[in-house]
């Protein structure tokens, strides 16, 4: 633990010149900023004027103190996180293959990833409903082959939520994984062998640690973007699972309560930021 | 006062003038033509059958092109008359949305000039605001198949009778109308429901919580799950019943206790042409027109003489029809906009707590 806290003081001096060469002029930083400035801040600090509209932060102490809110947050991080690990284990095998397979096959692989990503989200939502109902496709063979008396409940509950999100998301988490896979140096791996590591050790101690920063970025879009979510567990969840998103656009859409809407909002804006902080110092750590 | 300010306030008074001796001379004849006007309404088959019956005569009528737009969203509609770029001249919108946007003075007042409600049931006549569209109403529905020679469930009492009805059932992931149908269910007479006794509600939704398969989200969803047979019986706006059945779907409607309301059409504040949006309003009043529009998606129009104009097999799937409409109830929407934020908090916590 010392030892590693260590690695990062000394390291750290040596990071700052390459960051400034990087950056290049101010005046090129300029239109970024102004541009991010206008479509992001401006609309966020509105928000924020909103959620404390009157003065008062009863919004938000509506939001912090009443059960409901609290405990929908909870689910609403729980669920995210879940889908972000099962699209992490799933998506770093497939990212592999990928990254080692011939161009052609890498081509089909990438076909069947993007066919569903340029599908709508509604109608894989709906086409999951046909194959995991009671009386979907699922179900029938699995009844059919008598691997089960009643049919399974694969839909309406947690689980369904997951399948679909995590069908939803996966290629947000396949394609920085895999563009980091192939900037591995293969020889770096051969080197290692070459050196008498086992494969199991050449994979911890080398290619895994290479390809961190793309597992790092595809965790934090994930994570974010299933914090979001919000038509795909409306419907997959039959009703019972409630993600925070459900619940803001209840108040934008249907009681028109921006106030409260929006202190939802920056409550949830917080819990991520905070999340992404907490992944990006992990990153700057491991790749310093 | 300095020069600036005399100035102004000279202007002011000029401008003043000036408007008063113009209004009346441009209102006395009709603003200009505008090349479209856009429509907001709730998409997929029902913009088809608006178009059939009502867009389509506007364009001839007028020389106006209807530009469509969905879904219908009230938060929109707010923000597009704070920020002052309205871009639709008439949405559609649900019931309780539309007196919260009333009440936050997000609409434009109807002008009953040229809008004639004579033709509507009196207690609607005095609208200011909310232009009265249709009716829908939220029926319960079951699969003919599961029910054995016609046995089917009668009221909300028989939904709630699982043992006498078994297998799954759907409803709506909403308190409104589940919290009638429980009160109905519990033995409250349907012309004492309102106000609603929320906590007795809750007790009797209770009982039938472990029932439910799927709290259904759209109205696509709701007669789906029956097509499924992901349930044997659910609640569900009754033109999608129709709909399904008229694709041959075994599915019974029973009108008993279902939860009349009326959908509506409002022009939002500060509306690019307006007039013509007062215009197309009037259009939709006719009776005939409200006809077609009734034949194709079994939402009839609240023209009273519409019904003369709707075919006779298709008069059993209309609420308005004389047989089914004594058998609902109306929904109270004032009542549902008074607590309507409350009752769907107090929803998400019953449907959260296990």
């Amino acid at each position: 633990m010392d030892n590693g806290r260590l690695n990062v003081v000394k390291r750290a001096p040596r990071r700052i010149p390459v960051l400034r060469s990087e950056q290049g002029p101010v005046l090129v930083g300029l239109l970024p900023i102004l541009f991010l400035g206008f479509l992001f801040l401006l609309p966020v600090a509105r928000l924020l004027m909103l959620s404390v509209e009157g003065g008062t932060l009863v919004h938000f102490h509506k939001a912090l103190f009443g059960e409901l809110y609290l405990r929908v947050f909870y689910d609403t991080f729980k669920i995210a996180i879940t889908v972000t690990l099962l699209s992490l284990f799933l998506a770093y095998p497939v990212a592999y293959v990928l990254s080692t397979a011939s161009p052609q096959w890498a081509l089909i692989g990438f076909l069947f990833l993007m066919l569903p990503f340029w599908t709508s989200i509604l109608v894989r939502t709906y086409a999951w409903m046909i194959l995991l109902g009671r009386n979907g496709v699922l179900n029938q063979i699995l009844v059919g082959l008598g691997l089960v008396r009643e049919p399974v409940a694969l839909l309406y509950n947690v689980p369904g939520v997951l399948i679909g999100m995590v069908h939803v998301l996966l290629p947000y988490m396949v394609f920085p994984i895999y563009s980091a896979m192939l900037r591995v140096d293969r020889d770096l791996l051969l080197a290692a062998e070459g050196l008498g590591a086992s494969s199991l050790s050449v994979f911890w101690r080398v290619f895994l640690p290479l390809t961190l920063p793309g597992v790092i970025a595809g965790t934090a879009l994930v994570f974010i973007l299933s914090l979001g979510f919000y038509i795909t567990p409306a419907l997959l969840g039959g009703g019972r699972v409630i993600m925070i998103a459900v619940l803001i656009e209840q108040q934008v859409r249907q009681f028109l309560e921006w106030g409260f809407a929006s202190a939802l909002s920056i409550i949830l804006l917080s819990f991520a930021l905070l999340a992404f902080f907490a992944l990006n110092r992990t990153a700057w750590r491991r790749t310093a | 006062m300095s020069a600036i300010g005399v100035l102004r306030c000279s202007l002011k008074a000029a401008a003043i003038i000036a408007t008063c001796w113009l209004v009346p001379a441009v209102w006395a004849q009709e603003p200009p033509k505008p090349a479209q006007i856009v429509f907001n309404d709730s998409g997929g088959d029902m913009t088809k059958a608006m178009r059939e019956a009502f867009y389509s005569e506007f364009e001839k009528r007028y020389g106006i092109r209807v530009v469509t737009t969905s879904p219908i969203d009230a938060g929109k509609l707010k923000a597009m008359v704070e920020s002052g770029n309205v871009e639709w001249s008439v949405t559609e919108i649900g019931p309780e949305e539309a007196m919260l946007a009333e009440k936050q003075g997000l609409l434009e007042p109807l002008d009953r000039k040229v809008i004639d409600l004579s033709g509507y049931p009196e207690h609607l006549q005095d609208r200011k605001f909310i232009m009265p569209k249709g009716v829908y109403s939220t029926v319960l529905g079951y699969r003919e198949d599961a029910f054995a020679g016609g046995n089917g469930p009668r009221s909300w009492a028989d939904f709630w009778d699982t043992k006498k009805f078994p297998g799954p059932r759907t409803l709506r992931d909403s308190p409104v109308d589940n919290l009638e149908f429980a009160l109905m269910a519990d033995g409250v007479p349907p012309d004492k429901l309102y106000p609603l006794d929320v906590d007795r509600a809750f007790r009797k939704l209770d009982a039938i919580k472990p029932h439910i398969a799927v709290w259904w989200k759209t109205g696509a969803q709701s007669a789906q799950l029956l097509v499924d047979k992901e349930a044997v019986m659910g609640s569900a706006w009754n033109g999608r019943y129709y709909v399904a059945i008229k694709n041959g779907a075994p599915l019974h409607i029973e009108w008993n206790q279902g939860m009349i309301k009326e959908s509506a059409f409002v022009i939002p504040r500060g509306a690019k042409d307006a007039y013509w949006g007062q215009k197309m309003l009037a259009l939709i009043t006719e009776a005939n027109l409200q006809g077609i529009y009734a034949n194709i998606i079994t939402y009839p129009g609240l023209n009273l003489k519409s019904m003369d104009y709707v075919q006779a097999d298709l008069k059993q799937f209309m609420p308005t029809n004389p047989d089914n409409l004594p058998k609902q109830v109306w929904t109270d929407a004032k009542w549902w906009l008074e607590n309507g934020s409350s009752a769907q908090e107090r929803w998400s916590k019953w449907i959260l707590a296990q």
